[in-house]
């Protein structure tokens, strides 16, 4: 193959890699590691070790988890979205360093990993367990390889009794890119022209029972029954909302690394994978649009001849059920509103110069991307006076985009660039709290930042 | 209210005025273009007169109200056909479940058709289950007026309410109701959204803020939108279909704008699916904490009633809740479903339960899914994810056809569904609609009711 991963990433480690693309790059992206890229065998490399540690959760709680992280990293949760290319020879080598129980200093259960949807994988070293090969010990390391055979969402989970390994952290993502694509820099997810996006995020979706977190932390696993267990806590990307909203790794979430917040410029096409990782199913609602829903399990929705993702379909609520993953595509130009989103008056110097699609074509303008068709349009009601509203932290103070409008005191202030913000979350609202504090669990939000705004 | 000889005075400066002169939150700021007559009541009776007003009822002519007779003396200006306003006051409630069990909520009542000035009297205590139905036309532009009129029961609690739009496409977040990334309106306030309606299809509406709390007590109604196919003239091909062949038959109706009659139905029925847990209604009644992540569900109904309530027709008996309510009735809306040998039944399922998934059959009839969140079930109609516009010629016959027949949908809180039931050599008699989640056929210990209904089919 002569398509490298770039010129930088040649032969660079993955510590390099990441940093680079932190540098740049932190949020148009999905965080997570390409591993040791040898191009000249075509293989990625990752060293994993499962670990112990806590997690935070916004009630101001911690809680007991395993997790994959890569060597010399922080364990984390989820664990390392392991982005590869397809066609290329992925190897996992994990190493498990679990704490012992009861004084042992054996760890106080083995740990695998598997790789739903990967064919031909194969487990080598380690210890013999049920479904695969498991390890041990800290000496006791085990190494998967498969090759990444289609481009696609997938997981990776435990494969020793996952019913607990999950529910303590033990999953993560593996994201297969087109073979022509750079897993850092991506422009599409499938060999089609259909998956081409603009921006890709992840939304994997969790969920945990505190309880069993206390019980294998206090030594009291035989004490765990699975089948009994009620989830007070939920997650998106390893991180309970608000948390959701803080960047890629924030320094405070040692080990819950990843953001769900979402940005993107109006007329933007979002690729959002949706991960069902946990052991429930969580409807995911995207306020602002309608998604386009393109790939189920890492494969297109389309029949065989179609050039096209000819089953594509559009929905304002689809259930992420556990082990499945969704591919959709979301974008937004608030289009058929009736009013001018930017607060147009005649004479103030405005122009809209519609494009094929009927949107704002000189990007230079601020109003790049404005539906022409509501140019000058006024808005058709009078907003109440301050003192009969509540304000949301997102709130511009002001109906149009990108205007910042007066507030009082301390209200507001989350939306710097008075971008339209719309909350993502599971529509089983339950979901929606933290040890039943609201707001919290699967939510996270999408700001549609007007043009002039610069998303990294 | 003061009766007003005519000018041509604008609405819009009027409802201004009346604000302005209702001092803070007296009197419900509602906006309304063309709304200026209402029919007078004094004393809870009409008078017969007209009277301006502002009942978020449109009306097309001018009259003079200070002559006999109040005639027409012109059109109103301000009057647009194809505006469509409603009043929603939020408050609180009672409802009787279907075992008679005393359940408190929160909740939408309907002041459309009620001047302004008594919604913050006659939305208290008022809270409806399901919400009052909003049902529109493609095309109409939408004018919401949403009175807060504050939780008679809960005087501690000073909550803002706000309606979200859920599944408006292209949505701007100052009209999409979440507290959190627009505005929300408190007590005593009147905030009106403001929507252009472009896309038919069943959705759904509810209040967004603590949206665990606020809709587990209830503050969810149905919403959908009717396509503009339905105006097509009859024995034409349908409107707006470059190279249609399908012939529009009076009546007939669709479900989108199919351009081929794929979603072509006769009769059409909202069929909301919610479920509350009465442990938390009683803990928000009575200022205790709140069971979110215990949450389970133990009444499930269809449009706000249990079964065998969701087959009654007309008012159920009155029970504590029209007591507790001051004689309202808050559960004024069915779940039965009506129909003749032959026609094409267009249920409008939705799940807005915020703990379960929900699964209905129904027995004895096939069912068709045409559409899933407000969309038909068509696959892109070109390169690029383009779906074609709905307004847009062509639309349905592009895209491949993604409906198929099942006998059973599923939901996730917060999808709905499309499905039409065709009734085409089907024997006349009573069928049913139920979950078949079975533990859910019931009325808290009462082990047959809950998320179940009737279809009375006659020949």
């Amino acid at each position: 193959m002569k398509s490298l991963f770039g010129k930088a990433a040649l032969a660079t480690t993955s510590a390099a890699l990441l940093l680079a693309g932190t540098a740049f790059n932190a949020e148009a992206r999905i965080a997570g590691t390409v591993g040791t890229v040898n191009a000249a065998t075509q293989t990625q490399t990752f060293n994993l070790v499962v670990s112990s540690d806590y997690i935070t959760t916004p009630d101001g709680g911690t809680v007991t988890i395993w997790g994959y992280g890569e060597v010399g990293k922080p364990m984390q949760y989820p664990g390392p979205t392991l982005k590869v290319r397809a066609g290329y020879h992925v190897v996992v080598n994990l190493t498990n360093n679990l704490p012992g129980a009861n004084g042992l200093t054996t760890p106080m259960m083995p740990v695998s990993m598997i790789f739903p949807g990967q064919t031909g994988v194969t487990a080598t070293g380690g210890s013999a367990g049920l479904m695969t090969q498991e390890s041990n010990g800290p000496a006791d390391t085990v190494s998967y390889s498969f090759t990444a055979g289609q481009p696609g969402t997938y997981m990776y989970q435990s494969g020793t009794r996952p019913g607990l390994q999950v529910d303590m952290g033990l999953v993560g993502a593996l994201l297969v890119y087109p073979s022509t694509e750079n897993p850092d820099f991506p422009t599409k997810s499938y060999d089609n022209a259909d998956a081409s996006f603009d921006r890709e995020y992840m939304f994997m979706m969790t969920e945990m029972d505190p309880k069993i977190h206390q019980l294998v932390e206090f030594g009291l696993i035989n004490q765990i029954n699975n089948t009994l267990t009620t989830p007070t806590l939920w997650f998106l990307n390893g991180r309970n909302g608000p948390d959701t909203l803080f960047p890629d790794f924030a320094s405070w979430l040692t080990h819950q690394p990843y953001s769900a917040l979402t940005r993107m410029h109006p007329g933007e096409k979002v690729l959002m994978r949706m991960i069902g990782a946990g052991r429930e199913q969580h409807p995911f609602h995207p306020h602002g649009n309608n998604y386009t829903v393109i790939a189920r399990d890492g494969r297109m929705l389309k029949t065989p001849a179609s050039a096209t993702i000819d089953l594509a379909f559009s929905d304002y609520t689809f259930d992420v059920t556990p082990g499945t993953t969704f591919d959709a595509i979301f974008t937004w130009t608030g289009q058929g509103l009736n009013w001018d989103m930017f607060g147009h008056v005649a004479g103030d110097g405005s122009s809209c110069i519609p494009d094929a699609q009927g949107l704002h074509s000189v990007a230079t303008d601020p109003n790049y991307k404005e539906p022409c068709a509501d140019h000058l349009k006024p808005l058709p009601v009078v907003m109440p006076e301050n003192l009969s509203l509540g304000f949301g932290g997102f709130w511009r103070g002001s109906p149009f985009i990108g205007a910042l409008g007066a507030l009082p005191p301390g209200e507001g202030g989350l939306n710097l660039n008075g971008g339209v913000v719309h909350i993502w979350h599971s529509h089983a609202e339950k979901e929606l709290t933290n040890n039943d504090i609201y707001p919290g669990g699967i939510l996270t939000m999408l700001i549609i930042e007007p043009y002039g705004v610069n998303i990294p | 209210m003061n009766r007003i000889k005519t000018s041509a005075s604008s609405a819009a400066v009027l409802l201004a005025l009346l604000g302005a002169s209702g001092g803070a939150g007296a009197v419900p700021f509602t906006q309304c273009p063309g709304d200026i007559y209402m029919p007078e009541v004094i004393n809870g009776m009409p008078t017969g007169n007209l009277v301006n007003g502002t009942d978020s009822v449109p009306d097309p002519f001018l009259r003079d109200l200070a002559a006999v007779g109040q005639p027409v003396i012109g059109p109103n200006p301000d009057y647009k056909p194809g505006v469509k306003c409603m009043h929603l006051a939020a408050g609180d409630g009672f409802v009787n479940m279907a075992d008679g069990y005393l359940q408190y909520m929160f909740g939408f009542s309907d002041m459309t058709g009620t001047d302004s000035s008594q919604a913050m009297v006659n939305g208290l205590l008022a809270a409806h289950s399901p919400a009052p139905t909003i049902e529109l036309e493609q095309g109409q532009e939408f004018y919401l007026n949403l009175t807060n009129v504050g939780m008679t029961n809960r005087p501690d609690l000073s909550d803002p309410h706000t309606v979200h739009f859920h599944g408006f496409p292209q949505a701007m977040d100052t009209f999409d109701g979440v507290p959190d990334t627009s505005i929300s309106i408190n007590m005593g306030s009147t905030l009106t959204y403001y929507y252009s309606i472009v896309e038919p299809g069943t959705y759904m509406y509810h209040c967004h803020v603590e949206a665990t709390e606020h809709m587990q007590m209830g503050m969810l109604g149905n919403l959908y939108v009717h396509a503009a196919q339905d105006q097509s003239v009859a024995a034409q091909p349908v409107k707006d279909c470059a190279g249609a062949t399908y012939n529009h038959v009076a009546g007939q109706r669709y479900a989108y704008n199919d351009c081929d009659g794929t979603t072509r139905y006769d009769v059409e029925f909202p069929l909301q699916l919610i479920s509350f847990d009465s442990r938390f209604h009683d803990s928000s009644m009575n200022v205790q904490p709140l069971p979110f992540a215990n949450m389970k569900d133990n009444y499930p109904m269809i449009n706000g009633r249990g079964y065998p309530d969701t087959a009654a027709t007309g008012p159920l008996p009155a029970g504590a809740a029209q007591v507790e309510n001051g004689g309202i009735d808050s559960q004024v809306m069915n779940a039965l479903v009506t129909a003749t040998v032959g026609q094409r039944v267009l249920l409008r399922i939705s799940n807005l339960s915020v703990t379960n998934h929900y699964t209905v059959r129904v027995l004895g009839l096939p069912m068709e899914v045409i559409g899933r969140g407000a969309r038909q079930s068509r696959g892109p109609a070109a390169a690029g994810l383009v779906f074609a516009a709905s307004n847009t010629a062509a639309y349905g016959n592009a895209g491949a056809n993604l409906a198929y027949k099942t006998s059973h949908v599923s939901l996730a809180p917060g999808e709905g569904y499309d499905v039409i039931v065709d009734t085409t050599g089907a024997t006349a008699g009573t069928y049913f609609l139920y979950t078949t989640n079975l533990n859910y056929l019931s009325n808290d210990t009462e082990d047959f009711g809950g998320m179940m209904t009737e279809i009375h089919l006659n020949p």
